[in-house]
């Protein structure tokens, strides 16, 4: 059963692991949450679809393993993606000291104009905060990143971050292209899914 | 046939008739399959009993017969002076058998005259599984109390599946852990369990390596969530010790997630004696006597350390061991079903994307642990090669079982079917039809192409 939608986005989560990226992903589009989930060997995948200015915005989501042996695995799927939530912990610092890293790794394997959204998760754990919102809010306002903080386990913000990272998207691409609708009709290029990778960056990213 | 519901409050043994009752097609070619190409053991009686093993469908007993088992020696518990072991109880159990036929009987009366038949031939067909499953246990055990047990035998009888109460023994044995030799089995087991406790409080004691550390113990509350025995702290603490204690002495990989999940058949497996009546999923740790506890946890470490020296390559950097098994899993399936290889092609599914938890988790991420425990049965028969090679195998024998399925789905609908396949009712039923498929292939393909060993 096709189902109907203007615009397709891939999106990738990465960020340490632990830090909650298939709990947001789960709430995002199940409206589950899992104290003991099980750890995300290589990648998973979920969609949901939303409307952003009136068009049907369908997300491609993929969930990546956060630690470091998976790197050459899931840096594959950074290619096509259009936007990035990159994860941190508000609770665990290292997770925040993390993402420069991840910064470097999405710079050498993604496109140069994929959106990216700086996400401290976990803000329910208030006593537990060891990262300040207004040091990551500069940090991110520093590397042209967006900024949120979330809780996948209250479902704070959660439906904001990723309606306000496709509402980005949506608008940055309406200003490139003029984009037509059915994508369902366009077949993946390289095995990867149905993305705006039929842009003219796509050269520099299939290197990986 | 189907569950009766009423079977139940007929006898509890009647539940069993009506939900593992009939011998499956699949599952006794299985074996028919494997007895004409399994070499035929040497001496006369021997190949008679596997032979007959085979043709009865020893398929269903390891499920069944704990049941009976437990429930023959609660019926002893109740006649005191009837015999003690239940391996050498033929009447005993002949009486049992009986006794369920009887209360069949009783509640056949309500049922129509097709279900009676049905359920005639079932009682017929379980009692063949009980005889079948009791000298399967003795075959084992007479390999197993030899002065010197014969390794090879061994195996070959481990192929088709260990019996539940011999597995701990039997597992450890074929992994190399256990000595052979009878005799020197005692001193060389409580050297190694000394050992392992003395390797846990070196490492500790010595400065923690922090980020190896901090991944063991964010993953070890994440093993196996959904079985409440892995959810005590007992259990936890020894995973993080059993875990970090491989990952410090394994420094060309370290800990990899998905090593976690690993442990676990064996704790699952060695705690087995320890269970009466429930399953070992719901065991309470703390009824566990502390010492056997920190048996089970250095016997866990060592065969969870024996299973991994053969598949290292699939945790070290660039995890090089998966890659090539994704290759070849990709080429073993285009060689079966051009067609089925074709549609993910052209749906734009790399063989990665689904496959790479297949090989990185030993498919332990995709079906129950009963089913896991069962497909470890055969790798630890194969040797060295079974957590590897055969296990390609396998892996295309499972996306061939779901094909069909996967033919009519587009990109998005077979990611999200593949990684959450319905395996949750799975039994040892269906994972001896994928055995048996896998084993047919490799049979059919290993000599003809030299880059799938
Ligand atoms: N308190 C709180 N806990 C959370 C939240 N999100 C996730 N968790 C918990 O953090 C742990 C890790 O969450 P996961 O979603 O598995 O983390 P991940 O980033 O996907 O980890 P990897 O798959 O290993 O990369 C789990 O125990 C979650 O229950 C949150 O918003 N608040
Ligand atoms: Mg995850």
């Amino acid at each position: 059963m096709a189902d109907e939608y203007d615009f397709l986005f891939k999106i990738v989560l990465i960020g340490d692991s632990g830090v909650g990226k298939s709990n947001i992903l789960g709430r995002f589009t199940r409206n589950e949450f899992n104290l003991e989930s099980k750890s995300t060997i290589g990648v998973e995948f979920a969609t949901r679809t939303v409307t952003v200015d009136g068009k049907v915005i369908k997300a491609q989501i993929w969930d990546t393993a956060g630690q470091e042996r998976y790197r050459a695995i899931t840096a594959a799927y950074y290619r096509g993606a259009v936007g990035a939530l990159l994860m941190y912990d508000i609770s665990k610092p290292e997770t925040y000291e993390g993402v420069n890293r991840w910064l470097n790794e999405l710079r050498e394997h993604a496109v140069s104009q994929i959106v990216i959204m700086l996400v401290g998760n976990k803000c329910d754990l208030k006593h537990l905060r060891a990262v300040s919102t207004d040091e990551a809010r500069q940090f991110a306002e520093e590397k042209k990143l967006l900024f949120i903080e979330t809780s996948a386990l209250d479902a704070t913000n959660v439906e904001l971050a990723f309606q306000n990272i496709l509402t980005e998207i949506y608008r940055q691409h309406a200003e490139q292209t003029t984009l037509q609708a059915d994508f369902a009709q366009i077949k993946p290029s390289q095995g990867q899914t149905i993305s705006f990778t039929q842009q003219p960056d796509e050269s520099k990213s299939s290197c990986c | 046939m189907r569950r009766q519901p009423e079977m139940a409050e007929v006898d509890r043994t009647e539940y069993v008739f009506g939900e593992n009752g009939g011998l499956g097609a699949p599952s006794s070619s299985f074996f028919r399959r494997i007895a004409s190409m399994a070499p035929q053991p040497s001496d006369e009686d021997e190949s008679d009993t596997f032979q007959r093993t085979v043709g009865a469908g020893y398929t269903y007993a390891d499920q069944i017969a704990p049941n009976k088992i437990k429930r023959t020696k609660s019926r002893q518990d109740k006649h005191k002076g009837r015999r003690g072991s239940y391996f050498d109880l033929d009447d005993d159990w002949d009486a049992n058998v009986e006794h369920n036929l009887v209360d069949g009987a009783k509640f056949k009366k309500s049922l129509a005259g097709q279900a009676m038949e049905s359920a005639e031939s079932l009682a017929f067909a379980e009692c063949e599984e009980m005889n079948n499953r009791i000298s399967r246990i003795r075959r084992f055990q007479a390999v197993l109390d030899a002065p010197i047990v014969d390794l090879a035998h061994l195996k070959k009888l481990s192929y088709t599946g260990v019996p539940e109460e011999l597995r701990p023994k039997t597992w450890q044995l074929l992994l190399g852990y256990l000595a052979p030799n009878g005799e020197r089995r005692e001193r060389t087991l409580a050297k190694k369990r000394q050992e392992y406790h003395n390797g846990v409080q070196q490492v500790f004691n010595t400065g923690l390596d922090e980020q190896m550390w901090h991944q063991i113990s964010i993953d070890v509350p994440r093993t196996n969530p959904h079985i409440k025995l892995y959810s005590h702290p007992i259990i936890q603490k020894a995973l993080e010790r059993i875990l970090y204690l491989w990952a410090i002495r394994h420094p060309a990989s370290g800990y990899v997630q998905g090593i976690n999940d690993l442990v676990t058949p064996f704790i699952q497996t060695f705690l087995q004696p320890h269970v009466e009546h429930a399953s070992v999923d719901d065991l309470d740790p703390e009824t566990v006597p502390q010492q056997s506890m920190r048996d089970i946890e250095a016997d866990a470490y060592w065969c969870l350390t024996k299973l991994l020296d053969g598949i290292q390559d699939n945790y070290i950097h660039a995890q090089p061991g998966i890659h090539k098994q994704v290759a070849q899993l990709q080429d073993l399936c285009t060689r079966l079903d051009r067609n089925l290889v074709e549609h993910l092609r052209s749906e734009g599914i790399e063989f990665m994307q689904f496959s790479f938890r297949w090989m990185n988790c030993l498919l332990m991420r995709e079906v129950p642990m009963g089913c896991t425990i069962r497909i470890w049965d055969t790798y630890i028969s194969e040797g060295p090669q079974g957590f590897s090679a055969f296990h390609v195998y396998v892996c295309a024998a499972f996306l061939n079982y779901w094909k069909e399925q996967i033919k009519v789905k587009d990109f998005q609908d077979i990611m999200v079917f593949l990684q959450a396949l319905p395996t949750a009712d799975w039994t040892e039923k269906e994972v001896e039809l994928i055995l048996s498929e896998a084993f047919l292939f490799q049979t059919l393909y290993k000599t003809g192409s030299a880059h799938l060993k």
